[in-house]
C-alpha cells in the first residue's frame, strides 16, 4: 500500500526589534527575539502567505507540488510557534519560501525572521520538541530576568543534544527524523 | 562551529544597530563572524597606509568572535595589483569582488596576493560564464568562492534580481561542482540573517547538497579563517612559537669554527658545496630544523675542535 509521506516543520517567528512605538529600554535579548505575535495571525493568513511566496519563487510548478498537502497543524501566536505539514518530496520548497518571507503575513505585519527548528516525519516528535523548547525558554527567561547567567538555554540545549547526529536518518519507515544543524546550538 | 564570513558594514552604520545584528547572529548559532568593509571603487593608489576603519567591540559571551574583512570591488586589474598586500596586512580576511570577465580571471589566476575569498554581486546580470577551469584553478590556488544569500532576501529585491541571483548561483555551483564554496550572508541588518539550517536548505534547493552545504558554513569557512591566520602569523613554515630555543652559549667560537670549517673544506674536492654550507652557518641560521644531522654533527665536531684549540 502506498503511503503519503509528509514532513512536519516546527517554525519559530523571531523578531529583532521592539514593535514600532515602544521604547527600546533594556529588554533582555531572549525576550526580544521570542516576542508573542499579533492575535490577528490566523492559519489562513499563514497559508496564504506561504502559498504566495512559493508561487513567486517557484511558479506554478512549485505551487502545484505543495498546495495539496500544505496545512498548518498548530499555531500559537502567544509563543510565535507553528507546525506546518508539507509533502516529503517537496518540503524544501516550502522551507525555502519560509526563509524568503520577511514579515508576518497579516496587514501591516511586523518584519520578522522565520526559523525552522525541527523537521520530522511524525507530528509527535515535533510536538515533543515544541514542548521541550517552550519549557527551556521559560526556564531561561526566568533566569535571565532574575539576573543570573544568560547562557542557560544554550548550555541546557547543548548538554542534552551531545549525542545527536546532524545528518538525515534513513527514511525507511514513517518515524524517520531529520536533525537540524541548529537544533543543538540555539 | 558555524561561521558567517560577511556581515556588511559601512561607515554610516550606527554602532547600536551593528551590535544588535551581531547579537542576533550569535543567538542564531554563528560563533565567528567577519565584519566586512566594502571598499568602494576608486581604490586609493597613493601609497598611504591603510588603516581598517572597522569598529572594535568589547568581547562578551553574547557576541560572536568578530574578524575584520575587506571586500575590494575590482573592475580594472592593472591598478590594484600592487595594493593587495597592503590591504591584506590591514585586515584579517581579504575578498575580491570582480565586476567583469577580465577582472574575474585575474582574481582567479594571477593576483600577487591570493585572496581568501572571491565573491560576486549575484543580483546583477553577470555577462560571462564562469568556466570550470578558471574556477577550479582558483580553488587549487587557495581561494574560495563565496555565495552571499542575503543578496536575494529583503523587500527591496525584485523578481528580476532574484532570478539573476539564482541563475548565477547555479552557474557557480555547476562550475565548481560544489567544491571550494563558502556561504555567508551579506546582511545589512539583523533581518537579513537566517538560521544555519535555513541557509543549508536554501543551498540544497539551488543545487548544493546538504553535506556540502553544512561544510560551506562550517569546516570550509573555518579552513579559510585558519589559513589566513597562519599566513599572517607564521613565518617560513613556523606556525607558532611556543618556547623559543635558547641561544647557544658559545657564539664567537662558533663563528671561528665556521670560518675554519670553510677554509678546510675549500681545500678539499667538494669545495663549493661545503663552502655553501659553511656560508649558511656563518649567517646564523639558527633554525635547527633545516640543518641535516650530518651538518649538525660537523658543527659539534668543529665546536669541540675550536674549543680544544682556543
Amino acid at each position: 500500500m502506498v503511503r503519503l509521506k509528509d514532513r512536519y516543520l516546527l517554525v519559530h517567528i523571531i523578531y529583532t526589534d521592539v514593535p514600532a512605538g515602544q521604547a527600546k529600554d533594556s529588554v533582555p535579548d531572549l525576550l526580544l527575539y521570542n516576542q508573542p505575535t499579533t492575535g490577528e495571525l490566523k492559519p489562513q493568513h499563514l497559508l496564504k502567505g506561504i502559498r504566495s511566496e512559493v508561487a513567486s519563487l517557484f511558479g506554478d510548478c512549485g505551487s502545484g507540488a505543495i498546495d495539496r498537502s500544505l496545512q498548518v497543524k498548530y499555531l500559537s501566536p502567544a509563543t510565535s510557534t507553528f507546525i506546518l505539514r508539507v509533502s516529503r518530496d517537496h518540503h524544501r520548497l516550502a522551507w525555502a519560501a519560509l526563509s524568503f518571507m520577511d514579515r508576518v503575513p497579516v496587514r501591516n505585519g511586523r518584519p520578522c525572521v522565520f526559523r525552522v527548528v525541527r523537521v520530522s516525519g511524525t507530528i509527535r516528535k515535533v510536538e515533543e520538541e515544541a514542548i521541550r523548547r517552550a519549557k527551556l525558554l521559560v526556564l531561561s527567561a526566568k533566569q535571565e530576568m532574575s539576573g543570573k547567567s544568560s547562557d542557560a538555554l544554550g548550555a541546557l540545549l547543548r548538554g542534552k543534544d551531545q549525542g545527536r547526529s546532524l545528518t538525515t536518518a534513513a527514511d525507511q519507515d514513517d518515524d524517520s527524523e531529520m536533525e537540524d544543524v541548529d537544533a543543538s546550538r540555539d | 562551529m558555524l561561521y558567517d564570513l560577511n556581515i556588511a558594514w559601512s561607515p554610516s552604520t550606527p554602532l547600536a544597530e551593528l551590535e544588535r545584528t551581531l547579537k542576533f547572529a550569535k543567538s542564531l548559532g554563528y560563533d565567528v563572524v567577519a565584519l566586512t568593509h566594502a571598499i568602494p571603487l576608486p581604490i586609493p593608489t597613493t601609497p598611504s597606509s591603510i588603516v581598517s576603519p572597522l569598529p572594535t567591540l568589547a568581547p562578551s559571551p553574547l557576541l560572536p568572535t568578530i574578524l575584520r574583512r575587506a571586500t575590494l570591488t575590482i573592475t580594472d586589474p592593472a591598478t590594484t595589483n600592487y595594493r593587495l598586500p597592503d590591504f591584506a596586512r590591514a585586515y584579517d580576511l581579504l575578498a575580491l569582488r570582480p565586476a567583469n570577465d577580465k577582472a574575474f580571471s585575474w582574481a582567479c589566476l594571477s593576483t600577487t596576493e591570493i585572496p581568501a575569498l572571491i565573491s560576486l554581486d549575484m543580483t546583477a546580470f553577470l555577462g560571462w560564464h564562469i568556466h570550470h577551469r578558471t574556477a577550479m584553478a582558483a580553488v587549487h590556488r587557495g581561494s574560495r568562492f563565496e555565495i552571499c544569500y542575503s543578496q536575494a532576501l529583503g523587500s527591496h529585491v525584485d523578481a528580476r534580481m532574484r532570478a539573476n541571483f539564482i541563475g548565477n548561483v547555479m552557474g557557480l555551483l555547476r562550475a565548481t561542482k560544489g567544491r571550494g564554496v563558502v556561504v555567508s550572508s551579506e546582511a545589512r541588518s539583523a533581518l537579513g540573517l537566517r538560521g544555519p539550517a535555513d541557509v543549508v536548505n536554501l543551498m540544497a534547493v539551488w543545487g548544493l547538497g546538504p553535506e556540502k552545504g553544512t561544510e560551506a558554513i562550517g569546516t570550509g569557512a573555518r579552513a579559510v579563517v585558519v589559513n589566513e591566520g597562519i599566513r599572517r602569523r607564521g613565518f617560513r613554515g613556523v606556525v607558532d612559537i611556543v618556547k623559543p630555543a635558547e641561544a647557544p652559549p658559545v657564539s664567537e667560537e662558533d663563528t671561528a669554527a665556521a670560518e675554519k670549517g670553510k677554509a678546510e673544506k675549500a681545500a678539499s674536492g667538494k669545495a663549493r658545496k661545503k663552502a655553501g654550507q659553511g656560508q649558511k652557518r656563518k649567517n646564523g641560521d639558527e633554525n635547527q630544523g633545516t640543518i641535516s644531522k650530518r651538518q649538525a654533527k660537523k658543527l659539534r665536531g668543529d665546536a669541540i675542535k675550536g674549543a680544544a684549540d682556543g
